[in-house]
């Protein structure tokens, strides 16, 4: 039977890959991007195998509101994109340094 | 340990899929290879590719304008995703759940108007 | 509890969304010509919404009567006073902004707009009692935030700024949404009651692992160590008035919705994050402190400093009592003013062609020409040091005593040891400002505007602000009341 830990383990996964995907990637910066959406698809994964394994809707209602809101933090993320690339005309990792830290 | 045999159905799903993608794909080039006319010329030979011309390099730069408009689209598309629960459940909740989604509606029309005014619709 | 009723409880929500909404569409029409004009009607928004939530404060307003849409939202006595502080912070951000972007020719209409959407963004997170009201506002505050960030869109340092508050922000956010996923899948129920409720006996190890990911999630908005690496950046590319913003406002809706978070919903599980706390408290007060030796621009020293204030105010969290609670606010009602003090101060910073100035070394000297703007910055910096005749002592003064009295004596001794630590850079600003030989360069003239912002942040810091204590700790004892009654 495929429980609910399945489940998590997969989200669990996909979360870790999401983060790894921030902080090892060092070309790109959509791919960051990409990286950020891979975490709210784990959490998404989560929130929905929870809701029908508790029989609870709030789970789903929820996962709506991430699917929404990251559409608009991928709106925004690619904007501010999209100015950065014009004043720098780079998007790589690496050329994020005008500020050390 | 993980009961692998679960798995099973997903696992004939995804070679069935394979198989149909792949018959889907290379059964219209056999047939047209077999039935066709073969008279190539340049023009027929270029990639295509919609609103921009053809490039050589795959990794060259997309015109940003591009990005705007699907950042624009992704935005009212997916705040449409609401309207489907709401259409189901709107028995339960009634007059103020058709209120609250028409003031819902009525701001993402302010933001269309914002974007519509700012010239995020216009392509040149 | 019927919808119109719940409806007159979020009212100073909706007047501010629909003022955001309305201004929005008059600066699509009017065009940046009518930023001034925006930024007034949106200063008289705040203001209004101030005068709503002032009396559910006054009043000690706390229970069930203050809970509106079943439980999403509470307007209580805790929240008011984080939404004074909020609005409070967010008038400023908007007073000081058009002097200092107009120089450049960048001032926008829609900046008013978007910080009255982040201040509504942080309303809803102060007042959340549900994660799922937890998360919008959050994240209505954090989309607004990126882009003020990246605001000056000609600026290098401003766009760099916006793209690492962005992927920084958006990552803890993942991260606080995956502990909110697994919170709710082990306890079943998003609200903060039910899952207080939920975790009455041993707490199970899903539910553990929730609660470390939302702290986690949380240290990032309020730029606790070790999440804090984004902060001298973002505070040192975006353009000033933001910055003043950044360093208030949020700081006060993520460490009030913290408060929530750990004294309500997870309050009966105080040995769970107790520790994390109080590591996360050390450590912000000492890399703080350690960080801001040696920086040469003022906003990064700025920024450090406010990571070091965060650790103080965690101190009263770690004491996971009434009284720390209480503290906490009263110090973030002080570090308000600190902040909005010491950024204004940068802003009135200005060389002969008014371009802002930023250097340590180019303030050298400062009191010959500025007497009263180095009188103040100086009194800024004792204040944020902490020094006695000043306000700031206080804030430190009742954390210290709420942890002495909850049993944390050695956490104490170690942020009173760190603080004389801290101490060190901020003499050090003083010490360059009163005798250095004159560098000369910040001789351009200051906002009306300006000036009259650092006058009042100066006179509540200053040790005339001790009159406010009795008057202060009252409310803040309220407000605590209100949030303990919840949990």
């Amino acid at each position: 039977m495929i429980g609910i830990e399945h489940y998590v383990v997969v989200s669990s996964i996909l979360f870790v890959l999401g983060v790894l995907g921030i902080f090892l990637n060092r070309k790109n910066v959509i791919v960051i991007l990409m990286a950020i959406e891979l975490i709210l698809l784990a959490v998404n994964i989560n929130l929905v195998a929870f809701s029908a394994f508790l029989n609870d809707l709030t789970g789903q209602i929820f996962a709506m509101f991430v699917l929404t809101v990251a559409a608009g933090e991928a709106a925004i993320g690619l904007a501010i994109l999209v100015i950065y690339f014009r004043d720098r005309g780079s998007i790589a990792v690496d050329d994020v340094n005008r500020m050390k830290g | 340990m993980v009961d692998l045999s679960q798995y099973l159905p997903i696992l004939i799903f995804l070679a069935i899929a394979q198989g149909l993608s792949a018959a889907f794909v290379f059964l219209p080039i056999g047939v047209a290879y077999l039935t066709g006319a073969h008279k190539p010329d340049a023009e027929k030979l270029s990639e295509y590719e919609c609103g921009f011309p053809a490039f050589e390099d795959p990794r060259s730069q997309f015109d940003v304008r591009f990005y705007l408009v699907a950042i624009l689209f992704i935005i009212f598309d997916l705040e449409a995703a609401f309207l489907f629960p709401w259409a189901v459940s709107l028995d339960v909740t009634g007059w103020p759940g058709w209120i609250t989604m028409m003031i819902f509606l009525a701001e993402l029309v302010i933001g269309f108007a914002y974007a519509w005014k700012k010239g995020a619709l216009e392509w040149e | 509890m019927d919808f119109a009723a719940s409806l007159s409880l979020v009212a100073p929500e909706i007047l501010l969304s629909t003022a955001g909404l309305v201004l929005l569409l008059v600066a699509a029409w009017a065009g940046d010509g009518a930023s001034r004009a925006i930024s007034i009607a949106s200063v008289a928004v705040l203001a209004a919404c101030a005068f709503m939530v002032a009396p559910a404060l006054c009043s000690g307003a706390m229970g069930p009567d203050t809970v509106a849409f079943s439980g999403q939202f509470r307007a209580d006595a805790f929240a008011s006073f984080a939404k004074l502080l909020i609005y409070a912070a967010g008038g400023a951000a908007l007073i000081v902004a058009p002097a200092f972007f107009e120089r450049v020719h960048a001032m926008r209409a829609e900046y008013p707009v978007l910080i009255l959407f982040a201040v509504l963004g942080m309303g809803l997170m102060v007042s959340a009692s549900d994660l799922l009201t937890l998360y919008i506002g959050l994240e209505l505050n954090s989309l607004a935030a990126y882009v003020l960030a990246a605001f000056l869109r000609d600026d290098e340092r401003s766009a760099e700024a916006g793209l690492k508050y962005f992927v920084l922000g958006a990552l803890a956010s993942g991260i606080l949404l995956f502990g909110m996923s697994l919170t709710y899948g082990f306890t079943g129920t998003t609200s903060f009651e039910g899952i207080r409720a939920a975790l009455s006996g041993t707490i199970s190890m899903g539910a553990l692992f929730g609660a470390i990911f939302m702290l986690a999630g949380l240290s990032f908005k309020i730029a606790a160590v070790p999440f804090h690496m984004w902060t001298p950046d973002v505070y040192e590319g975006a353009p000033t008035p933001v910055t003043t913003f950044f360093a208030t406002a949020p700081k006060v809706a993520a460490v009030a919705l913290s408060m929530r978070v750990t004294l309500d919903a997870f309050g009966g599980q105080v040995a769970a994050w107790q520790q994390i706390v109080i590591f996360a408290a050390l450590a912000s007060v000492i890399v703080g402190a350690l960080g801001a030796i040696g920086q040469t621009n003022i906003k990064r020293l700025l920024a450090y400093s406010s990571i070091n204030n965060v650790g103080f105010i965690l101190i009263g969290l770690a004491a996971a009592t009434p009284q720390g609670a209480s503290a906490m606010l009263v110090y973030l009602a002080i570090y308000i003013a600190m902040s909005v003090g010491g950024f204004v101060a940068v802003l009135m910073l200005k060389d002969a062609d008014g371009a802002p100035v930023e250097g340590i070394a180019e303030i050298a000297g400062l009191s010959r020409h500025r007497k009263v703007l180095a009188a103040c910055l100086a009194m800024v910096m004792f204040s944020l040091a902490g020094i006695p005749p000043l306000f700031g002592f206080w804030g430190k003064f009742v954390v210290f005593q709420a942890a002495v009295q909850a049993g944390l004596v050695p956490l104490a001794a170690i942020g009173i040891a760190a603080s004389v630590i801290g101490a060190f850079y901020y003499l050090k600003v003083v010490k360059v400002m009163y005798f250095d030989e004159p560098a000369n360069v910040a001789v351009g003239k200051s906002d009306w505007a300006h000036q009259a912002l650092l006058a009042i942040a100066a006179l509540f810091i200053s040790p005339l602000g001790y009159l406010l204590t009795r008057w202060l700790g009252a409310l803040a004892d309220k407000a605590a009341a209100a949030l303990f009654l919840a949990a």
